[in-house]
């Protein structure tokens, strides 16, 4: 980490930064920025709620959660908001969405387990 | 009076009991789980018990296990700070029988007031008002909808064991019924092991008002002012303060009587919570106020009744749960001045305030005139996944509203802490919002204004760009300088020892 004195317009500034060499976080008046520039694109994305491939949908956890019900099965049909997965997190209920119309190709996931961010729970096509 | 304390907690309030036995020369014990092995309380504790895995139904929530800790190490108190076992009649009683003091109500009075129904049996016939609403006997899904739509749209379903807005679900329609009653029992029965649900009438645009109480052993009931909590995202409190800019001399005496009445009418022992909704839709001086429910417990926002009181409320447990008299009586007791207190959460409120877990990469608390910081993490700190996303609680203490506002602001301006996303910039937008300047915040504030307060932040500036840039040539440059070192980032804390380690070996 790193206390950045900027000077501009006769003025200094204070930025704190830290993080990583792509993912850099930085603090300046009471606002946070985060500057992520994946060094491997293959990654890009896997944070995200659901990633697009080919027609398919990946729905993934958005953080370190457990399952607590599964809604749908594979071969359903859903419809766009339908609630397919609920996982809980630091004591919050999550529900996984779809983001479309859809069929729902492949659960990859048990009620109880804990999964992680970077796996598909859901697939939908 | 008390020799050796336990506190059956972790993060903030560990460490606010840990100090006040500090300052009393009372031993204190702290308990951690897995994931907590190096948090702070565990170490500014004398001494420390681990108590289980990650998970709180195995560490944190285990009576038992928190039982067989006290034993072990001889404490003869018990304290349950809040969340957790705090509100937990059962784990108070076993307390009891194990001859360990628990510093809260009696066993008895946590399972009254912890059950809604009897909680406004009694209030009622203690004269004090009360919302319209009840515990269905058939708990089936078809059983809390036929109450839902006779008690009327919007209605709330919640956690008959509950608090702190966990098991708890707004109904607008018949259509969402059955989907948020399945819903509320899952979250009850995971944060309270009870998936016994409630349903009221919902009412439109309260404020939420609610008096600190206290009572000892020596027949003495005192109340400690009010504190307004209006601003809630989903019923969990995000800014509390005192006093309520809608409470005047008159509705702040009739609100603190029945607050006093309904202590004193469950026999109430030690510190509590008792939480009106106010009516404000007849406008000013015809304002009603109704009994909520009554937490047996510290509550988070205690610091503001602190603040404003100059006393201090963990002290005054410990003294009164060892059966001394309440350090201070009613004559003495002034409000002075005003305090708002923010709370600080790990979660990013541009992604619908998903928790965040993770490393505290950097995290330096403001050191300003009139601002105290109650929290339980460190630079360093990992947020785990398994509890709740609080860190840290900053509290403004000034003259008058406008002033604590002002310094809150300045204060959350300067705390830096990267690595996870928090609510600071949100808890800043609030600040900043017309509607909280007024004073005309309703407990659905941040429901109907939250969507565009929570947006995510401006582009980033050019100063911020220009320190990144410095920090990355900075890094690059250290990099180059030891390549044989892996992992070279300034982030990755080299601990001094781990080197000595692999001389050794």
């Amino acid at each position: 980490m790193a206390i950045v004195k900027i000077d501009r317009d006769g003025k200094q500034h204070t930025v704190y930064v830290a993080g990583s060499a792509g993912d850099v976080w930085a603090f300046y008046d009471g606002h946070v920025y985060r500057s992520e520039r994946p060094e491997r694109p293959a990654e890009a994305g896997r944070y995200e709620r659901g990633s697009e491939r080919h027609g398919r949908y990946e729905l993934n956890a958005p953080m370190p959660a457990t399952v607590i019900k599964i809604l749908v099965a594979p071969g359903q049909a859903v419809r766009h908001g339908d609630t397919l997965v609920v996982v809980e997190a630091m004591k919050m209920e999550l529900p996984i969405r779809a983001p479309g119309d859809a069929t729902v190709k492949a659960v990859n996931c048990r009620e109880g387990e804990l999964v992680q961010p970077d796996r598909a729970l859901v697939e939908l096509e | 009076m008390i020799a050796r304390l336990l506190i059956a907690n972790r993060g903030e309030i560990a460490l606010r009991i840990i100090r006040a036995c500090r300052e009393m020369g009372v031993e204190s014990v702290a308990v951690y789980s897995d994931a907590d092995r190096h948090a702070p309380h565990v170490g500014a504790a004398d001494r420390s018990v681990h108590i289980g895995p990650a998970p709180a139904v195995d560490s944190y929530l285990s009576a038992r296990r928190v039982i067989d800790a006290a034993r072990a190490t001889g404490a003869d108190a018990i304290h349950p700070g809040y969340g957790f076992l705090s509100e937990n009649a059962a784990f108070a009683a076993e307390c009891e029988q194990a001859g360990i003091v628990f510093v809260g109500p009696p066993s008895g009075v946590i399972a009254q007031m912890g059950s809604k129904i009897a909680a406004r049996r009694l209030m009622q016939n203690a004269g004090v008002p009360v919302v319209p609403g009840e515990t269905p006997h058939d708990q089936s899904d078809s059983g809390i909808a036929a109450l839902v739509s006779r008690v009327g749209f919007p209605a709330l379903v919640k956690a008959s064991a509950g608090g702190g807005g966990k098991g708890m679900r707004r109904v607008d329609e018949a259509a969402q019924c059955v989907e948020a009653i399945q819903s509320a029992r899952r979250e009850a029965e995971s944060a309270f092991g009870d998936g016994t649900l409630y349903v009221e009438r919902l009412i439109e645009k309260p404020r939420h008002v609610e008096v600190q109480i206290f009572a000892d052993n020596h027949d003495h009931t005192v109340h400690l002012f009010e504190r307004e909590c209006s601003v809630q995202r989903r019923h969990q409190k995000v800014i509390e303060e005192s006093p309520s800019c809608i409470v005047n001399s008159r509705l702040r005496s009739r609100m603190t009587d029945a607050a006093v009445q309904a202590a004193r009418a469950c026999g109430y022992r030690n510190a509590g919570t008792v939480e009106f909704l106010v009516d404000t839709s007849g406008g000013r001086g015809t304002e009603r106020f109704y009994f909520l429910e009554m937490n047996t417990r510290l509550q988070v926002e205690h610091p503001v009744t602190e603040q404003v009181t100059g006393l201090d409320l963990v002290r005054a447990q410990l003294l009164v749960a060892s059966g001394e008299p309440l350090p201070w009586l009613s004559p003495s007791i002034s409000q002075r001045g005003h305090a708002i207190e923010a709370r600080v959460y790990a979660e990013d409120p541009s992604r619908g305030f998903l928790p965040q877990a993770g490393r505290l990469l950097l995290y330096r608390e403001p050191r300003l005139p009139g601002i105290r910081i109650d929290s339980g993490v460190e630079e360093g700190s990992d947020i785990p996944v398994q509890y709740d996303a609080m860190i840290a609680k900053v509290i403004a203490t000034a003259a008058t509203r406008d002033e604590a506002i002002a310094r809150l602001t300045c204060a959350l301006r300067d705390f830096p802490i990267l690595g996870v996303h928090t609510n600071v910039p949100f808890l800043l937008r609030i600040l900043e919002h017309p509607r909280f300047r007024a004073g005309e915040v309703d407990t659905g504030f941040l429901d109907s204004e939250g969507a565009s307060l929570a947006t995510a932040g401006a582009e980033m500036p050019d100063v911020v760009r220009e320190a990144i840039a410095t920090y990355e040539s900075s890094s690059r440059e250290s990099r180059a300088a030891s390549p044989e070192s892996p992992a070279p980032s300034p982030q990755s804390r080299q601990d001094p020892w781990d080197l000595v380690k692999s001389w050794r070996s």
